[in-house]
């Protein structure tokens, strides 16, 4: 059942490579302006459901609705952090983040560049603007990948592990840089993790995806609370999740 | 301690110094002269004159040096330039449509290895004597590395980045702008780098026929003559002419390919 609060709604939807079915009958609903950790084991179609929902996969059946438009191919609001990020070599810091604009001709040259500086000096990246990816450590070019991402002000922003790569400080750092923007945009937050302690930190709502697309969403009443981590509670909640995912326990 | 570490400064000073010396065309043209007088030393030939008398005659003939040049070098950048204008958008259509790739690549591995001198004859037949056979030939030879190389710059561009210019609903001419064109230039350089030396031996062969400008012409005059401080100028000529495209190649590269600096 939809409601009006419902951003993204997932009627029926099968996905299947050949014979090999991935998502079956999915049914799913998820809220305007929420963030969703998307965890589960390897294979259970996690980043399938994010291609599908950025719309770079078609259904095999059953239909996407976002914003109630059905979803046929790529979504202007829609933004995608990749894995690899796929970051060009040949692009300064600069010129990657402003090349959203310059594709979707969002003003002039002059405006454009007005705009990317002020991003990156509100990410702390101003002092890299003339630097190539290959000059930048890991957790810059993580950050470089964000600004491109968020200097289109999506509503909707879908992230393919976005901290799989990094160190435990760069990590956390990375962390704090999303949950700002997500709720500085008041975005619709999807994020595939294998790390349990950042969908607590991360993720208001858990969907834990099960094989054959089964799913259970999780309420994670330790999203947006201040220094969550210091929290009692915070890392049982994530020994009881860890301990559904290995055993596809529900609630 | 401290001398250890004034060892290592020195160490690296040295080391610094050698990488640039060995960078520059210097080292490179003295190894050469040196070899080259060793060997005149050892074989005592009129076959192989000393460098030095060679170098002085070369000044002395430095006009007729540089008319010769001149005529090959226009061939070259006229081979260049219409291998170029020609390869880059056949190479990028085999590797935009894997079908014209599928359909078409064997035709250029048949034909790759094949010495294109061979051909000389059928151009000579079908273009006549003049400039135009020999600036075809000097295309034949080098238009399939130019092509190979856009195809295989192509090929080596990751899903993920075709994927990213998706996510911000790219046309498909922004992605030839953005993504495409900038991922194989460092292929078309490397492919030129290739494509001049493979041209500059072909002069050899293009420019021994119905010319009397050219220092392939040059070269094979001075061998029939068996004037050989006069052919191993043209040879030395040939050297220079390679160091000076290399280092325009190298000039140029900095600029277009900034991000690929070695």
């Amino acid at each position: 059942m939809s409601s009006n609060n419902d951003f993204i709604q997932l009627d029926n939807v099968t996905f299947s490579y050949g014979e090999k079915i991935i998502l079956n009958k999915v049914n799913l609903q998820l809220k305007r302006g929420d963030s969703y950790a998307v965890i589960g084991k390897s294979g259970v179609g996690k980043s399938t459901l994010l291609h599908l929902i950025a719309g770079f996969l078609k259904p095999t059946s059953g239909s996407i609705y976002i914003d109630q438009q059905e979803i046929k191919t790529v979504r202007k609001n829609t933004a995608f952090l990749f894995q690899e990020l796929g970051l060009f070599p040949w692009q300064k810091v600069e010129q990657a983040v402003g090349m959203p604009l310059k594709l979707n001709k969002a003003g002039k040259a002059s405006q454009i560049q007005k705009e990317v500086l002020s991003l990156l000096k509100e990410m702390e990246l101003e002092h890299l603007r003339n630097k190539y990816p290959k000059e930048l450590s890991g957790g810059e070019k993580q950050r470089v990948a964000l600004a491109r991402i968020l200097i289109t002000n999506p509503d909707l922003i879908l992230m393919d592990e976005p901290t799989s790569s990094l160190d435990a400080m760069t990590k956390e750092q990375i962390q704090q840089l999303i949950f700002k923007y997500q709720q500085k945009l008041k975005a619709t937050m999807l994020f595939i993790t294998h790390d349990i302690e950042e969908a607590v930190y991360l993720g208001k709502h858990i969907l834990l995806l099960m094989p054959g697309g089964s799913y259970r969403v999780i309420e994670n009443t330790f999203y947006s609370m201040p220094k969550a981590k210091e929290q009692l509670g915070y890392y049982e909640q994530c020994i009881k999740i860890r301990k559904m995912l290995m055993q596809g326990e529900t609630i | 301690m401290y001398k250890n570490t004034q060892n290592a400064d020195a160490g690296r000073n040295n080391m610094n110094f050698l990488k640039k010396f060995s960078r520059s065309q210097i080292f490179g043209f003295l190894s050469f002269l040196i070899l080259w007088e060793l060997t005149h030393l050892m074989l005592r030939t009129h076959t192989i004159p000393s460098p030095w008398e060679t170098i002085s005659y070369s000044i002395e003939k430095i006009d007729r040096l540089a008319l010769h040049s001149l005529a090959s070098l226009l061939r070259i950048l006229a081979g260049i330039g219409i291998s170029m204008i020609i390869g880059i958008p056949i190479g990028v259509c085999l590797g935009v449509s894997k079908k014209l790739g599928y359909l078409f690549s064997p035709f250029l591995y048949f034909i790759y290895p094949i010495p294109k001198v061979a051909f000389l004859p059928i151009f000579m037949l079908l273009f006549g004597l003049g400039n135009r056979s020999k600036v075809i030939l000097i295309i034949w030879i080098i238009i399939f590395q130019i092509i190979l190389s856009v195809r295989d710059g192509i090929s080596q561009i990751s899903g993920i980045q075709y994927k990213v210019m998706d996510s911000f609903q790219a046309s498909s001419l922004q992605k030839y702008r953005f993504l495409i064109i900038p991922a194989i230039l460092p292929q078309i350089f490397s492919g030129l780098r290739i494509s001049i030396g493979i041209s500059l031996a072909s002069l050899f062969f293009a420019e021994n026929y119905a010319t009397q400008y050219g220092i392939g012409y040059y070269i094979i005059s001075a061998w029939t003559k068996m004037n050989y401080v006069e052919m191993f100028s043209g040879i030395m000529t040939i050297g220079i002419l390679g160091v000076l495209l290399y280092q325009l190649i190298d000039a140029i590269e900095e600029k277009a390919v900034p991000w690929n600096k070695r």
